[in-house]
């Protein structure tokens, strides 16, 4: 039966190949688009990590919320005339549009948390509800939005927008860095930077350290631990829809009821390989994790294997370093 | 004036019944000692006082408000504040933003800045350690950490859970001594021992629970006399 079963296979002996000589030929190229898709990974990823700090719950629906920013996001730009080409407009006057996207796709994504929170989460607390119950939960409020945006804009991606033609900005050794991934990846280590020194510097940040290390202790400071609560799914939502309006900029038909499914593996995927909890390990994981499926696949020259040498990888890690590259403590993230 | 007032406070865990048909009260100015072995409920008492827990029945009442339904993160700017056993230091902090941790509700600067001159008044050893991380000091350091902290909020009522339990014996008596400076410096003291001999010592009164129920009460003094507590409590010596 199984030489039958094999012999039904596509057997020819190339199905793995290892192509160097393109990995040296482009390695520039994939390490900045890898940067690129690991900013985005990145700023996913530390919704995940904060969330995960203080409840010790892995918010599955949390890609859910990234998928409804980039709703957000779409319709903000059909709205002011976007398509599949680029509209001619100004350099200002796309700036414009583009800020205008990215905060209803903030604050779509932020609102979504804050539902999903108060709907889903909140109440289980308030039963001192079981682990398990909580990651059934978080699972079943991740495929309830899947399906209800499924239900309401049926199942093929949103028409696709161009927002600017990618421009070539620099040459670094022979190879374009353009426009579009100097945006992405500097306004995505930007926010990086601003949320790591909010929840190291700030009274707020403070109580988010608080309670991730001591949840009852930090009450007993006067934190209302509700409240920082809330205010992690706030943070984590507007990181997601920035992540939402730069995926949409690099995949511009990306926009779908599903489309958040895998994108959310790899944050947290991206999470976990930084140290989950930790918030530099977020952006660590992240640009690691893009780098890694970039050079995977061009190495095994079929887009393919992005996922499969990210995930491996990931696995690697942790049996060699469980706690992550950082280590895992929100608590311990500080300046 | 009566600070805190216990009146008739049941609590469970579950079925569990943790606390029965608790009523005590502390004046202002006093040190109140609550002593008790393992698993007698001084621990629930003090958290239900603190608001982490919540009665099932009963009412507690402070500065002559009743606090019984209020939200623990209010009861600190209320005036209650709370070492909790264990110590509760925050490993990944240092020891200022331990301290700042303590101020966590309070606005007022003027008022923060001589609360900490006090609480490095108090314990030198913390003005030296500032940038240590909380999870690097002894158990002495961080015990005094944890009362330092508790200051932090300037409580009209300090509750105390067990502040000697780890401690070498020159460490325990440093903090008690420190216990009654605080008190003296006008902040009220609810402490739970089971280190019975020096709590009753210096305690203006005291009460004994077993299983959840208060068996003895009196003064400090009259407890340390009472041969059934000598017996229980403070062993030979
Ligand atoms: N979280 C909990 N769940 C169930 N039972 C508890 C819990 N905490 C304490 N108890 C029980 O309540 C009783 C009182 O505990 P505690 O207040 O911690 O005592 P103490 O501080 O005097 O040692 C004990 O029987 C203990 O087992
Ligand atoms: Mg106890």
């Amino acid at each position: 039966m199984l030489p039958s079963l094999l012999a039904s296979m596509p057997m020819d002996n190339d199905w793995i190949s290892f192509d160097v000589p393109s990995l040296i030929e482009n390695f520039w190229s994939a390490t900045f688009d890898g940067l690129t898709f690991g900013s985005i990974y990145a700023l996913v990823a530390l919704g995940y990590t904060l969330v995960y700090g203080v409840l010790n719950l892995i918010n599955f629906a949390h890609s859910e919320v990234f998928i409804m920013g980039c709703f957000g996001v779409w319709f903000t730009l059909s709205a002011l005339n976007f398509g599949p080409s680029a509209p001619h407009l100004g350099f200002w006057a796309i700036v414009g549009n583009l800020i205008l996207a990215l905060v209803v796709g903030m604050i779509v994504s932020a609102l979504t948390a804050v539902i999903v929170e108060r709907v889903a989460y909140r109440p289980l607390r308030r039963r001192n509800a079981p682990r398990l119950a909580f990651l059934i939960t978080a699972i079943g409020v991740s495929f309830s939005i899947q399906y209800l945006l499924y239900l309401w804009r049926g199942p093929s991606p949103e028409r696709a927008l161009t927002m600017f033609h990618p421009t070539p900005i620099f040459d670094v050794f022979g190879t374009i860095i353009d426009s579009q991934q100097i945006v992405i990846v500097v306004a995505a280590v930007i926010m990086m930077i601003v949320i790591d020194l909010f929840i190291s510097r700030s009274r707020t940040g403070r109580g988010i350290r608080a309670v991730a290390q001591d949840p009852d202790t930090a009450t007993l400071m006067g934190v209302n631990k509700e409240r920082i609560i809330m205010t992690t799914f706030i943070i984590g939502g507007i990181l997601a829809g920035a992540a939402a309006l730069f995926y949409t900029m690099k995949i511009p038909s990306g926009v779908q009821y599903n489309g958040g499914f895998i994108l959310g593996i790899k944050a947290f995927a991206a999470a976990v390989l930084g140290g989950i909890g930790n918030v530099r390990g977020a952006l660590v994981g992240g640009l690691l994790l893009g780098l890694i499926g970039n050079y995977g696949q061009i190495l095994l020259g079929n887009s393919q294997w992005t996922d499969v040498v990210a995930f491996l990888v990931l696995v690697l890690v942790l049996i060699l370093r469980p706690q992550g590259v950082l280590g895992s403590s929100l608590g311990r993230s500080k300046a | 004036m009566t600070l805190l007032e216990l009146n008739n406070v049941s609590v469970h865990y579950g079925r569990i019944q943790a606390i029965k048909d608790m009523s005590f009260t502390v004046e202002e100015g006093e040190i109140v000692s609550l002593i008790g072995a393992n698993g007698a409920g001084k621990t629930t008492t003090m958290k239900t006082i603190s608001g982490l827990l919540n009665p099932s029945s009963g009412s507690i009442r402070f500065a002559g408000e009743d606090i019984t339904k209020m939200k623990a993160h209010i009861r600190v700017v209320q005036g209650i504040s709370q070492a909790p056993e264990g110590r509760g230091i925050f490993p990944g902090m240092t020891v200022m933003e331990n301290l700042d941790m303590g101020a966590y509700g309070r606005k007022d600067r003027s008022g923060m800045a001589a609360d900490i001159d006090r609480v490095f008044d108090l314990f030198p050893r913390l003005l030296e350690r500032q940038k240590q991380l909380g999870g690097t000091m002894s158990g002495g350091e961080q015990q005094m950490l944890a009362i330092g902290r508790a200051l932090m909020s300037n409580p009209k009522l300090l509750l105390l859970d067990e502040p000697s339990m780890g401690l070498a014996p020159q460490f325990i008596r440093q903090i008690f001594k420190i216990i009654t400076e605080i008190n003296s410096q006008g902040t009220t003291v609810l402490l739970v021992e089971q280190n019975a001999n020096q709590a009753l010592a210096r305690a203006h009164r005291a009460f004994v629970l077993e299983t959840g129920e208060i068996t003895h009460s009196g003064t400090g003094k009259e407890l340390l006399a009472n041969p059934a507590i000598k017996e229980a409590y403070l062993g030979v010596g």
